[in-house]
């Protein structure tokens, strides 16, 4: 099967700063992907990337098989939702409706117009008067109305209050379930994305710090909690472990199950675990080992 | 994609077609008015025409006094509120993300969007132009100089509403900010203006030259600032022709400087030579010097001819279809340049 | 028909919080044979969760002969489970609290009792997993 989004090598320079390096990454298609970062790891280079809005500095990237955006073909194939969902301000709802449905082959007319009497939005109001949830949706209803493959959302609910996240996630999980559509999804806070990502992909500072299954990420990590001991069977691989005189706390990855008795094992959550990688990855960024050594 | 375009330019494209018909209103009721009263006052005109020219241009100041400036303004302000927000609004908003992402490439997305607008641009400028050109037309015989207008009416105009909308558009596309390209914009379009006025219009087609005797011609004396007498050309070329220049030649061709006039006032019309006393500033010679004056022009004129440069009358048109014709090449060339930078090297 | 809720603090995987709502339901006999579950798209309109943890929650029902889904109908309740029986657990309630106060009288603190609980709850009901 053709993976929905791979990209090997990856790079992308800013003049002097790379945005995004040496990342590899290959997305089953069918899932819904959680892309988790913080700030500026280059979770919209990467979207950017893959929908030819950025052209790679190195490196490859495909959607589908397709190189991005190669033709109208290959643009008809996903659906893109930029950060802070851009309307036109002073179009009006129905106007994005109607210029969906020209720049669009494969439009769903009766799917947009059903979603947006369900969202309860006047086709006749101008979309720089729409709330920010209300826009979120309307742009949603855009992308999904092209009837794409593989739907990319760039920090979708990042802007949005609690309540009209809840209804932009449902929005979106509703569409997953009636139409089959690939979804990758990209937030800074893994809160977001947990209730509805099945594959998990951590990005920090322009490289994939980890990606896999959700459930089979879970069920490989475990927390040990135990007395103090500085080594671990070899195929357990050590994500982030913390030490006292007495004890050591530690969150490991391992395939096997954990069975030496003096560790009391614990299960991680989807959240313990994008932060363990997270601090792994600042630990391991070349400006703070100095300062460690010296700690050691 | 067309039809986004236009639902996209829908607004200001309204609005410049009502403008344009407002004026072309106005025009239209002032202008017919200005035409018979030329046509009773001035075209038959056998005596005392001085006065009649005068009553006739005394109608309509308002308009007379408008329609100029609002000519020599208009292909800025195209290329300023037009062309310039074109990419440049979609850029600094980010609904370039929305538009580049939908089934249409982005090289057909900005073709449509530069064909539509440039288009809906010129069309604008062009009918703009015609009416201020049919309504200063009567203006226009009897002020005699078309040269003088030049830039104001006819082609010429359209040429450089074009150009500046493109140059907008360019300049929207690389800076991604609007008043930045807005003042960029009008920036460099001032200065391609000014240049080609100054220093490639004149030169466009070699100039007529027509040497004169000084008998003929018109020329006077004239001391500036307690500086030494000396004699200023004040020749032009045949009526309705846009002189370049004037100047004293001797019989070898050579071209005389204002020290070497000096000198020869000074050898040959003592009489005149010493500049009056009192204050300082542009004086003539004492009145009561005529003839000594008049013997002074005949030497000169033994000495010296006139040399006239100018463009002919006939000219007018070749000159409108080439200056046309640079700027909507220039125009040409930046929207390539726009298609180069958007397709090519933004992302 | 049943509804589903969801304890994002409880850290069990989302699936199986619905295959245990399931579960508790048949116990308690809120579900019976031919009752209908929840569409996929109903659950996630509600829960905003994703569609394929609910299916793979009814995948596991299913292998577990609990539930038959019928396609183009819906998924349908077959099986059952026992249902717990009120004498078994008054006796295992008595005998609980028997063994609470020997500990409180041995002198262990409340905090010692709920830590020795909790780690024989899990050494004892997770051997067959692990």
């Amino acid at each position: 099967m053709t993976a929905a989004l791979e990209a090997v090598g990856l790079g992308k320079r800013y003049g002097r700063r790379w945005g995004l390096r040496g990342c590899t990454l290959a997305v089953p298609s069918g899932r819904v992907v959680g892309l988790v970062g913080p700030n500026g790891a280059g979770k919209t280079t990467l979207l950017h990337l893959a929908v030819g809005l950025l052209q790679p500095s190195e490196g490859s990237i495909a959607v589908l098989g397709d190189a991005p955006a190669s033709g109208p073909a290959a643009l008809a194939r996903f659906g893109f939702l930029a950060q802070d969902s851009p309307t036109y301000p002073r179009l009006t709802v129905a106007d994005h409706l109607r210029m969906g449905a020209w720049l669009n082959p494969s439009w769903d007319e009766a799917f947009a117009a059903r979603r947006i009497r369900e969202l309860g939005l006047d086709p006749r109001q101008r979309a720089g008067t729409l709330s920010g949830g209300q826009r979120a949706q309307l742009a949603l209803t855009l992308a999904v109305a092209k009837r794409p493959e593989v739907l990319l959302l760039d920090e979708p609910v990042a802007s949005l209050d609690p309540l009209a996240r809840r209804e932009f996630l449902q929005t979106l999980m509703e569409v997953v379930a009636a139409h089959g559509v690939t979804v990758v999804l990209s937030s800074h806070l893994i809160a977001d994305l947990e209730r509805v990502c099945d594959y998990l992909a951590v990005l920090v500072a322009g490289r994939v710090a980890v990606s896999g299954d959700v459930d089979a990420l879970i069920a490989s990590h475990h927390r040990l909690v135990g007395p103090r001991r500085d080594r671990l069977p070899a195929n357990q691989q050590v994500i982030e472990a913390s030490y006292t005189d007495r004890q050591s706390t530690m969150l490991v990855r391992s395939h096997d199950p954990v069975l030496d008795p003096v560790w009391s094992v614990a299960p991680v959550t989807l959240d313990d675990l994008v932060l363990a990688y997270l601090r792994q990855a600042r630990d391991d960024a070349p400006a703070s080992s100095p300062a460690l050594a010296v700690a050691r | 994609m067309i039809r986004l375009a236009w639902l996209q330019s829908r607004t200001r494209t309204l609005l410049g077609a009502a403008a344009v018909a407002a004026l072309a209103a106005a025009a239209a009721v002032t202008g017919i008015r200005l035409s018979s009263l030329y046509d009773r006052l001035v075209a038959d005109c056998r005596t005392n025409c001085g006065l009649a020219t005068a009553r006739f241009l005394s109608h309509d100041q308002f308009l007379q006094n408008a329609l100029n400036p609002l000519i020599q303004a208009l292909p800025a302000l195209l290329g300023m509120f037009w062309g310039a927000p074109l990419l440049a609004r979609e850029l600094e908003t980010g609904t370039y993300r929305l538009a580049w992402t939908q089934s249409v490439s982005r090289s057909r997305w900005l073709l449509t969007k530069l064909g539509v607008n440039g288009l809906a641009a010129v069309l604008l400028a062009g009918l703009v132009t015609l009416t201020v050109t049919w309504w200063y037309r009567a203006s226009d015989l009897v002020a005699t100089d078309q040269y003088a207008v030049f830039d104001r009416r006819d082609l010429a105009p359209v040429g450089y509403a074009l150009f500046a909308f493109a140059v907008g558009a360019l300049l929207g596309a690389v800076l991604r900010r609007t008043l930045p390209a807005m003042a960029a914009t009008l920036g460099l379009y001032v200065v391609a203006r000014v240049a080609t006025t100054l220093w490639v219009r004149p030169h466009l087609l070699p100039p007529v030259r027509t040497v004169t005797s000084l008998l003929h011609a018109q020329f006077g004396f004239v001391a500036e600032n307690g500086s030494p007498v000396t004699m200023v050309a004040t020749g032009s070329g045949p009526p309705g022709a846009w002189t370049l220049s004037s100047s004293f030649v001797t019989a070898s061709g050579h071209v005389a400087g204002s020290a070497e006039l000096a000198g020869f006032v000074h050898r040959h019309c003592a009489a005149i030579a010493t500049p009056p006393s009192g204050p300082p500033g542009n004086a003539l010679p004492p009145a009561n010097a005529a003839a000594e004056f008049d013997a002074c022009r005949r030497h000169a004129a033994q000495t010296f001819h006139l040399l006239v440069t100018y463009q002919p009358a006939s000219r007018y048109w070749t000159f409108q279809w080439i200056e046309t014709g640079i700027f909507a090449a220039l125009g040409l060339l930046a929207a390539a340049g726009c298609y180069w930078w958007v397709t090519r090297r933004t992302g | 028909m049943i509804e589903f809720i969801l304890d994002p603090s409880s850290g069990v995987a989302t699936y199986q919080q619905l295959v245990q709502q399931v579960h508790q339901a048949l116990r308690l006999g809120l579900l019976e044979p031919g009752d209908r579950l929840p569409t996929a798209q109903q659950v996630v309109a509600s829960l905003a969760i994703n569609p394929n943890t609910v299916l793979k929650a009814y995948r596991d029902l299913e292998r577990a002969g609990l539930v038959r889904a019928r396609p183009g109908l819906g998924t349908f309740v077959v099986g059952r489970l026992p249902r717990t029986d009120p004498a078994a657990q008054a006796r295992f309630r008595t005998s609980m609290v028997g063994w609470l106060r020997s500990a409180r009288d041995a002198g262990l603190t409340p905090d010692e009792i709920e830590a020795i609980y909790r780690t024989a709850f899990r050494d004892c009901l997770t051997e067959g997993v692990a």
